[in-house]
């Protein structure tokens, strides 16, 4: 715990040693202030951190399980079990959208639950769903509304703006790809995607029984990892285990034998 | 420290940079403190502490059980362990003491001359410390959760408070009556602060989930209600631009007035631009916030970067205000904590809980080892001396 707290503690006196090559006193690099962290150099320095995050957790996701009838999709909060700096996370995330690189969607129980898909795997998903069945309205809808906006959610001002009339409207909410959020406004949605909730949340309450069942309602995070679960877990116990931390339902405590989880009691 | 101190000798350094340093390596050392306590006298939970802002030495203290009391801070007697005793209390037997619990109790900005209290019995009191009379007696229609007077304003003496009705009610201390009332909020409002930059700025947070901004010179209604998504998600009917999903019930200007912190139960913590209103949608994480009342919590001052002190069930979360990383948590109450001060000038947090202890957090101020060497030093000679008597032996090992 104390080492921790001493690697957050900003080197006010710059106590820290500066490289010295061949007698020359090298500049330490752009640290104007103490205030900024050595991890905080590293994220700055690799492209993104969320990207890289997010091409992880979707590598977790059993692809060949569902044989094309999800794309891969990720919760929100998993990226904050592989990136610390939440902050940062976020900045990145709506870059990415403003980039269209990645769809943020509502999904799952709670308030803030969001999940991520890639627009490309997106777009591949419903164009191979529907395969020949394919309407005009969703693939004007793909075009039009999907590359355009980097929004979750979708008003009536924009869907006729776009030339969509109410019967359109119907067809897309029947076909999946919009859900009824409130009057005059739609959430974009992944057809097909109550499977993946169903696995997701039986799974989350299958792992999160299993630590309250034991001992002191903790785990070692590699023994958690090993246990096989394969019925009720379909989704791979890592996918749960980034959930849980990332959702704050668990507390990670480092121990010399790896990461321990403990259950926060609500 | 050395190499700073020195450096300053030579004019090399900014004078600031030494004491931003040193400040800095204080807030984020803070620990519960070994030798320093304050006397318990609240019996049940404390619900708000206030370090008076002349010399930051009086401490006063308003609990759930109506009692005040005022703290002396400032270790006198000569031995690093203290215990802070109550200077003046306003106990059950006093004649004005609140006959509910004290929600909120604060100092009057310029003077210790005054101090304010506001309670579940629906009143708000000015009491005047040297008789320890109350001054003035305000009456409202519902219980008071909150109340804050503007500390830099210099044209007006308002107390904005906030109570059960959706009304913030402004009392003037110069006339002795309410001035005016604000309406915007649609449910109990439970925290009110004014800004530390601008005198005429009020933030209030209610039940509703709304955090307002008001200009009180202004007719109109508030200047801006704050928006959490910015107006990107404004299209949904039911989530029109509130500050939380839960209801509001702590706000915390920085020190500097630029930006505001509001805390609600949706276990959120937000950091807002004062100026534009907007959302800096800094991420600190889930953070517990169970309380059915306001909850105080505090940023710290003058250090680089600048810490947020948020009660977190039974814990306080320290978090760095800009970049939203967890740093450390203060674990030491045994309830959930309620509210927190800091001390700007010896960077010493003071925190209150349901559990009715006042916990002192303090800097390592790189003298423990000193102290600790003297006070065994000091505590030795007089064991030996007992041990010796009890167990006399005229046989030595020496002579062998």
């Amino acid at each position: 715990m104390m080492s921790k707290r001493k690697a957050l503690m900003p080197d006010v006196f710059k106590r820290r040693k500066r490289v010295r090559v061949g007698g020359l006193v090298r500049p330490t690099p752009s640290s104007p202030q103490w205030g900024s962290d050595n991890e905080e150099h590293i994220s700055a320095a690799v492209p993104s951190d969320t990207k890289a995050a997010i091409m992880y957790l979707c590598s977790l996701f059993p692809k060949q399980m569902y044989e094309g009838r999800i794309p891969p999709i990720i919760m929100k909060h998993q990226l904050y079990s592989v990136v610390k700096n939440k902050t940062l996370v976020d900045r990145q995330l709506n870059d990415l959208r403003n980039a269209h690189e990645v769809k943020m969607m509502k999904l799952g129980n709670e308030v803030d639950e969001y999940c991520l898909v890639f627009t490309e795997d997106y777009k591949n998903h419903i164009a191979t769903f529907y395969g020949q069945e394919l309407s005009k309205t969703v693939e004007r809808f793909l075009e039009d509304v999907v590359s355009r906006t980097n929004e979750m959610c979708v008003t009536q001002q924009i869907m006729t703006d776009h030339n969509f009339t109410d019967v359109e409207i119907t067809q897309l909410v029947n076909a999946g790809v919009l859900t009824v959020r409130d009057l005059g406004s739609w959430w974009l949605a992944i057809p097909g995607a109550g499977l993946f909730v169903k696995h997701f949340t039986k799974g989350k309450k299958a792992v999160l029984a299993s630590i309250r069942k034991s001992k002191y309602k903790e785990i070692l995070k590699q023994e958690l990892e090993s246990r096989k679960m394969t019925a009720s877990v379909k989704l791979g116990m890592s996918y749960h285990i980034h959930d849980i931390i990332g959702g704050d339902l668990v507390t990670c405590i480092e121990t010399t034998s790896g990461e321990l989880l403990r259950l926060k009691d609500d | 420290m050395l190499n700073f101190l020195s450096c300053r000798e030579n004019g090399t350094l900014d004078p600031l940079a030494l004491v931003r340093a040193e400040a800095t390596r204080r807030t984020f050392s803070l620990e519960l403190s070994k030798e320093q306590d304050v006397k318990r006298i609240h019996a049940s939970g404390v619900n708000s502490l206030d370090l008076d802002p002349v010399e930051g030495r009086y401490l006063i203290s308003g609990g759930a059980d109506g009692v005040i009391a005022i703290y002396d801070t400032h270790n006198l007697s000569g031995t690093p362990s203290n215990t802070s005793e109550a200077v003046c209390t306003v106990g059950r037997s006093h004649r004005h003491v609140h006959k509910y619990s004290v929600e909120t109790v604060r100092w009057y900005p310029h003077d210790t001359g005054l101090f304010t209290s506001s309670s579940m019995d629906k009143t708000l009191k000015v009491w005047d410390t040297n008789v320890l009379l109350p001054a003035e007696v305000f009456q409202f229609e519902g219980t008071v959760y909150s109340h804050a007077m503007s500390p830099v304003a210099k044209k007006h003496c308002l107390i904005a408070v906030a109570t059960m009705t959706s009304i913030v009610t402004l009392c003037d201390l110069k006339s002795g009556s309410s001035t005016h009332i604000l309406k915007g909020h649609r449910a109990a409002v439970k925290c009110a602060r004014w800004s530390p930059r601008n005198p005429y700025l009020l933030a209030t947070g209610s039940q509703d989930n709304k955090v307002l901004l008001w200009d009180v010179r202004s007719a109109k209604s508030s200047l801006m209600s704050l928006d959490q998504h910015n107006g990107e998600l404004a299209t949904s009917t039911a989530a029109v631009n509130t500050a939380h999903n839960g209801h509001v019930n702590g706000l915390c200007f920085t020190p500097e007035g630029l930006h505001l912190l509001s805390f609600g139960t949706d276990n959120r913590l937000r950091l807002w631009d004062t100026a534009t209103g907007r959302n800096t949608l800094v991420n600190y994480g889930k953070i517990c916030n169970e309380s059915k009342k306001s909850v105080q919590f505090t940023v710290s001052c003058g250090s680089s970067p600048d810490v947020v002190f948020v009660p977190d069930d039974s814990s306080i979360a320290m978090f760095d205000v800009f970049g939203g990383t967890s740093l450390h948590r203060l674990v030491g109450h045994y309830n959930y904590v309620q509210c927190c001060v800091f001390n700007p000038d010896t960077q010493e947090l003071y925190s209150g809980g349901s559990d009715s202890n006042i916990l002192v957090w303090v800097p390592d101020l790189g003298r423990g080892e000193d102290y600790e060497e003297s006070k065994k030093q000091k505590a030795e000679p007089s064991q030996r001396s007992q041990t010796t008597q009890a167990y006399q032996d005229t046989w030595s090992s020496d002579e062998d």
